[in-house]
């Protein structure tokens, strides 16, 4: 075959053009464009559901893009699995790894690559000697707490993450991607992982760094590629712009949007007081919430607060401290008892905690209210009319309701897992990331719909990893770090900036 | 260094339960000793061993399917299948066979298991199929093949087959012989990518994709390892019947799987270990034998050994849960 | 509704076995002939139908001790009943009571010890086996009463028999709860997300638990009934419905990963199968041909519907 003649030296090591994907009618990604060059370290910034996550999977060979061409040093590749991504030289660092849990830190490491004697068996001394040394070469650096033969399933989530590192990085690819790869980390794992990529950039390679924080960005990267709504809307080169211009991109709007003024709370007595509340994933934990308030969780991903919140509703067992809803005390024992007692629960994982995937709208929308009835039968006939009026606020697009909930978009789906709970009449909604990878119009959808709750005297608890959405509809904001309670912005210090000094603060 | 931290697994009790069945396997054999005086007499060992070994073989087998997240319903009706293919075709070589034949014979035999697996990994590996069902409904075609070719029981072997099996070797007998071999056997494979592979498959098939591991291969080879050792069951039910029988293997489907479970091995697939299984596979003979010698009335018999199999499966699972 | 669709393939299925079978010996698909087929089909649609709810229910849910509590069921009645029709009653609910025992041990065992249903169901076959021996001392035992014969087996009303009619009852009775009652919802819920289901309050434990209980009793009157059709009771009259059953419910287009399905599809697969199995008798085709066509219709179907997501 002969060369084509973009194919050069200094040809970028992966150009990515008019990437496309879908899941059904769902548009992931509708346009994705990547150039990067060799020796570089390329940020991709975008919020949740930008599209970037997906491109990603793409350039790792996990999804099969629909459309669109990828180009490595000018020349055209198709990848069909993660192993062709492999061979081609792209390395992978997910946030939720790929490790396999019942293995040890060293076959994890080396799988796949295991050092062989001459009958083909895998030499298993030789394999863990070639891990120990890599985890030396490349973990010095990074903080670790592991052995080489500790079982990966047993390792802290931020330790796995820096296992997933090393094997990636020590098997020296020509381009490695970090997907969300530092969300679990700390200060000092993070810088630790940058030198590892600065290490790989002075080799002459390049790495795709997909992030949240703004600050790393400009740490470290060379050039940046913003996202929005499934498109590439720009490269910059990192020296020329300044975090706002970057919001600009990434909103499309001019930066700096004043947050909605909300009003006045009133002095009533709090409906959800926390005490002390201890467990694995946070400590000490207090707040006492009112009828009508939006009381925010922030603070970098994986701090704990999504454990807060599924502890407060009886999913998880707190360690120590006290609960008291409604003027009555004690932990509710399973989410059941917290339902009885005015508490309601939506997670942004919708998968996992949300939907009934393969059942169809009217038994998600009615299941919440079923889970309480005393009643033994269903009166569809009943009970139809009281959902339907309950979530007609929520503007929620479908076909019928004996449609499969899977036929509806994320937004759509979010507005049905939130809006099961409205006619079961809560005094509390717990809210766990509940705007993760959805659209900006279902967004503002559901914001409304906060605000109506709200209204109606229903209180808040919200965690959320989009700082503009908690800055927007929280009347404070906790922060969390570490498991700990860092900081409570309210009031003027309830800005952009406060929010991500006290999320990196003593981290 | 951080790589010196101690090794936190030393600490631990193991994760895998193989020590519960190996306290159980030495619990029976002490009531062995005390109900038949004669338990550890070579000769008694020996034939004991003989009656253990086709579950311990096929509960090998079904291990590396059951490590790699999976089950094979089909391994019964695979060793009936193969023993009547073995059978007809040692009838057709006559009465004094070369030792060239009954080779091809057994070649053949392995090759009948490996296509069997084959079938089975294609189902499931590659069709994606719910295993339990797809193995069972295999399983009855296996089952229908095999009553095609030998329609009743029954059938006359070579008697060199069955003399070389029994007869001594280095100073040991065809069945001890087949036992070192299945021990070092396991040890290879647990030295192979294969073996790691299918852990990481069984353990979390999504990650072990995204590694790059040829998911699909993998369980299909694992169907067909498990096609392989159903070849060698075969072989060695006729080396001690001598004859052919298209319904024998019934019992070993769910004979296998409980000696997987009682040996430690999670259902859910990336944990456990083919010598666990092996002891698993003895104890259930085990608890037969000690049943048998208790004198206890015929009657009783099911319901007691029903009943320690069931706690001594649910405890396993219960112990290793921890 | 996107569960008619489902159902279209075992429809099909069974028109084109009463064509091929009517062309090939004819009379096959004459009414008679087809109720008849109707009444053998229903014990195993009864144990569907308990076989179908726990499977609904999710969580690798599977019952291999059916069998064994169809046994165990026609032996508790037979010798309730030994012959007197005065006992008919006692013995229906001594064969349902003893059904709830049967599922009430597996449940627990599935739920709060948390053992694999495929294990626990297994293990408890062991043990009910074991009852059944212990019992009958290895032989036929117990007798049904005249009058329960009377109405299982021949012709009631409209030439169709009465245990057809309690089986349609029957599966009538579940399809409604699995529609218009709280349990019927809570139930695929608990299959369809396990997780969603508790964070909604729902309690994931006691519905499999019920499910669990609700196999064994209809299991074990499907089991009360067959003693009814066949007179006596040997130990191993259940084996037949274990994985026949299991079968059946696939065919009926159930996903056995659990919250999707239903019981009418179940009464059309135990309907296929056993059509299956009679249009190969007169043909003569030897034991050997019937099992590879039953085998090779079986992975037919599963290529049909239920393949697995890839893993990605």
């Amino acid at each position: 075959m002969a060369p084509s003649p973009s194919t050069a030296a200094d040809a970028p090591v992966l150009e990515a053009r008019g990437l496309a994907k879908s899941y059904g009618q769902v548009v992931a990604l509708e346009c994705g464009d990547l150039t990067v060059a060799g020796g570089e370290i390329h940020a991709l910034l975008g919020s949740n559901g930008s599209g970037k996550s997906t491109l990603c999977k793409i350039l790792a060979g996990a999804v099969k893009a629909d459309a669109g061409e990828l180009l490595q040093r000018g020349r055209r590749i198709t990848l069909q699995s993660p192993s062709d991504a492999r061979d081609a030289g792209i390395g992978t660092v997910y946030q939720e790894t790929s490790l396999i849990p019942a293995l040890t830190v060293a076959q994890n490491i080396q799988l796949g690559i295991e050092a062989r004697s001459r009958l083909r068996l895998v030499d298993s001394g030789r394999s863990r000697r070639e891990a120990v040394r890599r985890i030396e070469d490349f973990g010095s650096t990074l903080g670790i707490r592991f052995g080489p033969d500790d079982i990966v399933g047993d390792l802290a989530i931020d330790q796995q993450q820096l296992v997933e590192i090393i094997r990636v990085v020590s098997r020296r690819p020509s381009l490695v991607i970090f997907d969300e790869a530092t969300a679990s980390l700390d200060r000092v794992q993070v810088d630790g992982a940058f030198a590892l990529l600065r290490r790989l950039r002075e080799e002459g390679k390049s790495a795709i760094l997909v992030t949240h924080r703004m600050d790393e960005i400009f740490s470290i990267a060379d050039r940046v590629t913003v996202m929005r709504n499934g498109r590439s809307v720009g490269t910059r080169e990192v020296r020329d712009v300044d975090p706002a211009a970057l919001i600009d991109l990434m909103t499309g709007a001019p930066a700096d949007a004043p947050p909605v003024s909300r009003r006045a709370q009133g002095s009533e007595q709090p409906i959800l007081t926390v005490r002390d509340l201890s467990s694995d994933a946070f400590r000490d934990v207090s707040f006492a919430l009112r009828r009508g308030e939006v009381l925010g969780l922030g603070g970098l991903q994986g701090q704990g607060q999504s454990e807060l919140l599924r502890t407060i509703f009886g999913a998880l067992k707190p360690k120590s401290g006290e609960i008291e809803m409604a003027g009555i005390p004690g932990a509710p024992a399973t989410p059941a008892a917290a339902v009885r007692r005015g508490l309601a629960f939506a997670s942004g994982d919708r998968k996992r905690y949300g939907t009934f995937a393969i059942r169809s709208i009217f038994e998600n929308l009615a299941i919440a209210r079923l889970a309480q009835s005393r009643s033994p039968l269903v009166s569809r006939a009943r009970l139809e009319p009281r959902l339907m009026q309950s979530i007609s606020g929520a503007k929620l697009k479908f076909g019928r309701l004996d449609d499969s909930i899977s036929t509806l978009s994320g937004g759509n789906q979010q507005k049905v897992v939130i809006g099961r709970w409205l006619d079961t009449d809560p005094k509390v909604l717990l809210l766990d990331d509940p705007t993760k990878g959805i659209d900006i119009r279902a967004k503002r959808d559901l914001y409304e719909m906060f605000s109506v709750l709200q209204e109606k005297g229903l209180a808040i608890v919200i965690y959320s990893s989009d700082a503009t959405e908690l800055l927007e509809i929280a009347d404070r904001i906790l922060v969390i770090n570490g498991g700990h309670v860092v900081d409570e912005l309210k009031d003027d210090r309830k800005t952009e900036f406060e929010l991500n000094a006290a999320a990196l603060k003593g981290a | 260094m951080t790589v010196d931290v101690p090794r936190r697994r030393a600490l631990n009790v193991p994760r895998s339960p193989l020590w519960l069945a190996a306290s159980l396997v030495v619990l029976f054999s002490l009531a062995s000793v005390a109900l038949q005086p004669t338990f550890l007499s070579p000769r008694v060992l020996q034939s004991n061993l003989s009656t253990f070994l086709p579950l311990m073989i096929i509960a090998v087998g079904q291990t590396y399917v059951i490590l790699g997240g999976a089950i094979d319903l089909s391994l019964g009706a695979l060793v009936s299948l193969v023993n009547v293919v073995l059978v007809t075709s040692l009838q057709a070589l006559g009465a004094d066979p070369s030792f060239a034949a009954i080779a091809a014979c057994m070649g053949m035999a392995l090759l009948v298991g490996a296509a069997g697996g084959a079938v089975n990994g294609v189902l499931v590996g590659v069709l994606r199929l719910q295993p339990i069902v797809s193995t069972f409904a295999a399983g009855i075609v296996f089952g229908g093949i095999a009553l095609w070719i030998m329609p009743q029981a029954g059938g006359s072997m070579p008697p060199v087959y069955a003399k070389t099996y029994a007869a001594k070797l280095f100073g040991v007998k065809g069945a001890t012989f087949m036992l070192l071999s299945l021990v070092a056997i396991i040890y290879l494979i647990s030295r192979t990518r294969f073996y790691i592979y299918l852990l990481a498959v069984g353990s979390n098939r999504p990650a072990a994709f995204q590694s790059g591991l040829p998911v699909m291969r993998i369980r299909v080879l694992s169907y067909i390892v498990a096609g392989l050792f159903a070849s060698v069951t075969a072989m060695v039910i006729l080396a001690s019947t001598s004859a052919g029988d298209p319904l024998m293997g019934q019992a070993f489907t769910l004979g296998s799987v409980s000696a997987v479970v009682l040996g430690g091995t999670a259902l859910s697939g990336g944990a456990g270990s083919a010598i666990g299984s092996m002891l698993g596979a003895v104890l259930l003979g085990l608890i037969n034998n000690v049943l048998f010698f208790a004198q206890l009335p015929f009657v009783y018999q099911t319901i007691v050994q029903g009943t320690i199999i069931l706690a001594a499966l649910a405890g396993g699972i219960m112990v290793s849960r921890r | 509704m996107a569960g008619f669709s489902r159902l279209a393939i075992p429809l099909i299925a069974i028109v084109a076995i009463l064509v091929v079978g009517e062309a090939l010996s004819p009379g096959f698909a004459a009414p008679r002939q087809v109720f008849n087929q109707l009444t053998v089909a229903s014990f195993l649609g009864l144990v569907v139908i308990g076989q179908t709810l726990v499977i609904l229910a999710g969580g690798e849910g599977i019952d291999l001790s059916v069998g064994a509590a169809v046994s165990l069921g026609a032996l508790v009645a037979g010798n309730v009943m030994n012959g007197s029709d005065a006992m008919i009653l006692p013995a229906l609910a001594a064969s349902a009571l003893t059904g709830a025992a049967i599922g009430l041990v597996n449940g627990i065992g599935v739920t709060r010890l948390r053992i694999p249903a495929l294990v626990m169901t297994l293990g408890s076959t062991g043990v009910i086996t074991g009852i059944l021996i212990l019992m009958t001392n290895g032989k036929t035992s117990g007798r049904s009463a005249e009058l329960l014969s009377q109405m299982v087996a021949p012709p009631l009303l409209f030439g169709i028999s009465g245990i057809v009619y309690l089986w349609i009852l029957v599966g009538a009775l579940a399809t409604f709860v699995l529609h218009k009652s709280r349990f019927g919802y809570s139930l695929v819920a608990v299959g369809a997300n396990e997780q969603a289901a508790a964070m909604v309050g729902l309690s994931v434990p006691w519905i499999r638990l019920a499910a669990y209980v609700g196999c064994s009793s209809v299991s074990a009157l499907a089991g009360f009934f067959l003693i009814g059709y066949t007179g006596s009771v040997f130990v191993s009259i259940g084996n037949q419905f274990v994985l026949t059953s299991i079968i059946a419910v696939v065919i009926g287009g159930t996903a056995l990963s659990g919250g999707s399905g239903g019981f009418v599809g179940g009464a059309l697969g135990a309907v296929v199968l056993t059509l299956l199995q009679s249009v190969l008798i007169p043909l003569n085709v030897a034991e050997f041909g019937r099992q590879m066509i039953f085998g090779l219709t079986l992975i037919a179907f599963m290529v049909l519907y239920g393949r697995e997501p890839k893993s990605t």
